[in-house]
């Protein structure tokens, strides 16, 4: 999946170029709003990752432009996170929005999210190891025996296993199973994932649920060593 | 200079003032003696022909004549504006000369009339009687006149006079007035000199109320209170920064630290990764704390909630204690919700405040107690209100409880995700729907809160 990266900021491209690289992108990386704008008309992208500050031209000329002639899906970052910004780059056509500073995470779950939406349907059973999932009655099962979680338990446990493999942040998690996009003090993610974990992992050997420090979880199947 | 300026104003207007009542007074004043002077020559001419009358009457031969003309003579000779002429058939009864022109005249009606005479520039007033015939004179007229040029002039004088007093009486009038005005302008000017010592280093000093007028009092006062308003401000702003280059320093200070530390010599894959991992916890509490500063700053700076939806507030709360049930259920403590409104909110906002709030109120209740939750439709607003049992804050703590970083206790330590701004985003976001905040302290239970337009 092809990937453009407009972005004058150095690092940021950099990182951003390696990140979604190893993410299993191919990417392309343009300095400047010209060269970018060029790029993304010339050629075909599942996605334009696009800043606002840009030399040349800026980010909303690069999306005017390109709105004119392609429906690319855009996202836009921006250092001058406010109301008004999100609303213009909303409004000029980009599909989604990050204020620096963004978590890379984030940017990959945005990713995923915009060129999921093109197409693929959810699946209803999901099995990760010896745990099975159903999501249509809300059942899951691990070797065999029914683990008897809450509702919330059920939709965290649901949320993890959707994206098994992937590391999903604390405001993703939250995001998606409480409807809450935002940090608060409260570390409600942890609490959850604590209860999810001592039903979910206590009683058996393999561990599924893991921490990735300072990033967030994954629910994945891992080698014993 | 200001005061100058206030001065030369008044000035100005002590001048239009006086011009304005001088024309008054002095125009009431020319009428009047106007009046006064049209009568003058009316009087003069009945006043000589009444003296006059009674002989001219009488004497009606040759040498009777004769007296009167002496008379008439001598009287127009000692008083020059006083004219005589007799108009009659017979030349000997006659007097002054009377030319073509006044025959005419006297031929006219009879009674007080004015006479143009050719060459001179001011009428006569003319009083025209006739008499009948009498022993040997025939009938006559008898014209008794008298010159209007000096009256006419005394007019013309009093005018000029009323007109340069005048101008004089404005003149004056400014000029005084400038004199007062900078005399009673005085404590003015003393009060900007001392403002002026007035800067930013020095905001704790205040103008002094006791010499001053009191029509200066509630300037000062006002003036005052605005700089105490702006005194609190500069340094609560200040302690603002300093509290925020606290708040980075720390991460900071970790990062820098355990960066170097793992650099300064060769270490295992393990531990670079546990340093980066450990790094990545300092920056994500960096970037929580700049988010959370981005967001207030933008509510100070006038944003306001825009996408606004008419919601029930027990919803919401619902939805709030639905995310922190597990937090609650750790704490052990129950949540009890009562009564509900209906208000335009901007719902992630007021889902943000709803968590800071209820999430503050767990913290300081302990295991088994009850946190209540009031939803009150006040009229034209209504309220939330937090209550939890707990000990009661002091006085002059509750005011700042909303204000940044502030703690009741200073030195407890801001390890882990709370950093303290989190009522004062509750603030922020209240003030982002036009709404406020409020806390209260009594009877072992302390309750936050907002208050939001309905």
């Amino acid at each position: 999946m092809r990937v453009l990266i407009i972005e004058d900021e150095e690092k940021t491209a950099d990182y951003l170029h390696r990140g979604l690289t190893e993410q299993g992108y191919t990417t392309d990386v343009a300095r400047e709003g010209i060269e970018g704008l060029h790029m993304a008309l010339e050629s075909e992208y599942a996605v334009i990752i696009l800043d606002v500050m840009l030399p040349g031209l800026d980010g909303y000329g690069v999306l005017r432009a390109l709105r004119a002639r392609k429906q690319t899906p855009v996202i836009m970052l921006t250092a001058r996170e406010n109301v008004d910004d999100r609303i213009r780059g909303l409004r000029e056509g980009a599909d989604d929005y990050l204020g620096k500073p963004f978590s890379f995470l984030e940017l990959v779950a945005r990713l995923q999210a915009l060129t999921r939406r093109s197409g693929g349907h959810e699946p209803v059973q999901i099995s990760v190891a010896d745990l099975w999932i159903d999501l249509i009655s809300r059942k899951a099962m691990r070797g065999g025996v029914r683990l008897d979680l809450t509702a919330k338990e059920f939709s965290l446990l649901s949320v993890l296993a959707r994206r098994q493999g992937e590391i999903l942040s604390k405001t993703s998690i939250a995001e998606m199973v409480w409807d809450v996009n935002f940090d608060s003090d409260a570390n409600v993610v942890e609490v959850a994932i604590k209860r999810l974990r001592a039903k979910l992992d206590g009683p058996f050997e393999q561990k599924l649920l893991h921490t990735i420090r300072g990033m967030g979880y994954v629910l994945e199947s891992r080698r014993v060593d | 200079m200001s005061t100058n300026s206030i001065a030369l104003r008044l000035s100005g207007m002590f001048a239009l003032v006086a011009l304005l009542v001088f024309m008054l007074i002095g125009w009431a004043l020319y009428l009047q003696v106007d009046k006064g002077l049209g009568l003058l020559p009316e009087a003069e001419v009945d006043a000589r022909y009444s003296v006059l009358e009674s002989a001219v009457q009488r004497y009606g031969t040759p040498e009777h004549w004769a007296k009167i003309n002496t008379k008439l003579k001598l009287l127009s000779e000692e008083d020059k504006r006083l004219r005589f002429w007799v108009v009659s058939d017979n030349p000997t009864y006659e007097f002054g000369n009377p030319d073509a022109e006044i025959r005419a005249f006297a031929k006219g009606p009879l009674g007080m009339r004015d006479l143009n005479l050719s060459g001179h520039e001011y009428p006569f007033k003319v009083l025209v009687s006739q008499f009948p015939a009498k022993d040997q004179r025939p009938p006559l007229r008898f014209l008794t006149a008298v010159d209007t040029e000096t009256f006419w002039q005394t007019q013309h004088s009093l005018l000029v006079a009323l007109i340069s007093l005048a101008a004089i009486g404005i003149l004056l009038a400014s000029a005084l007035g400038y004199w007062v005005a900078r005399i009673g302008l005085k404590p003015l000017t003393e009060l900007s000199l001392e403002a002026r010592k007035l800067t930013p280093p020095r905001l704790s000093g205040r103008l002094k109320l006791s010499p001053l007028p009191p029509e200066l009092d509630q300037f000062v006062t006002s003036f005052n209170s605005t700089l105490d308003r702006v005194e609190q401000a500069y340094s609560r702003l200040e302690s603002f920064n300093a509290d925020v280059a606290h708040e980075l320093r720390s991460p900071l200070t970790n990062l820098i630290g355990q960066t170097q530390v793992a650099l300064t010599r060769g270490r295992s894959a393990e531990h670079y990764f546990e340093v980066l991992q450990s790094n990545l916890e300092e920056l994500e509490r960096l970037r929580s704390i700049i988010n959370d500063m981005l967001f207030l700053a933008s509510a100070d700076q006038g944003s306001k909630a825009t996408q606004l939806t008419q919601a029930s507030l027990a919803q919401e709360v619902a939805k709030t204690l639905d995310y922190l049930d597990f937090i609650m259920e750790d704490a052990q403590v129950q949540v009890e919700v009562r009564g509900d409104a209906n208000a335009p909110i901007e719902t992630a906002h007021l889902r943000r405040a709803l968590i800071n709030l209820l999430h503050n109120a767990v913290q300081h209740t302990s295991p088994g107690q009850l946190i209540q939750v009031d939803i009150r439709d006040e009229g034209d607003h209504v309220s939330i209100g937090v209550t939890n049992p707990g000990a009661p804050i002091a006085g002059e703590h509750l005011p700042k409880l909303f204000e940044r970083f502030y703690r009741v206790d200073a030195s407890r330590s801001n390890s882990g995700a709370n950093h303290g701004l989190g009522l004062a985003i509750v603030k922020a976001i209240a003030l982002m729907h036009g709404g406020t905040v409020f806390v209260r302290s009594e009877h072992g239970v302390n309750t936050f809160g907002i208050n939001l337009p309905s």
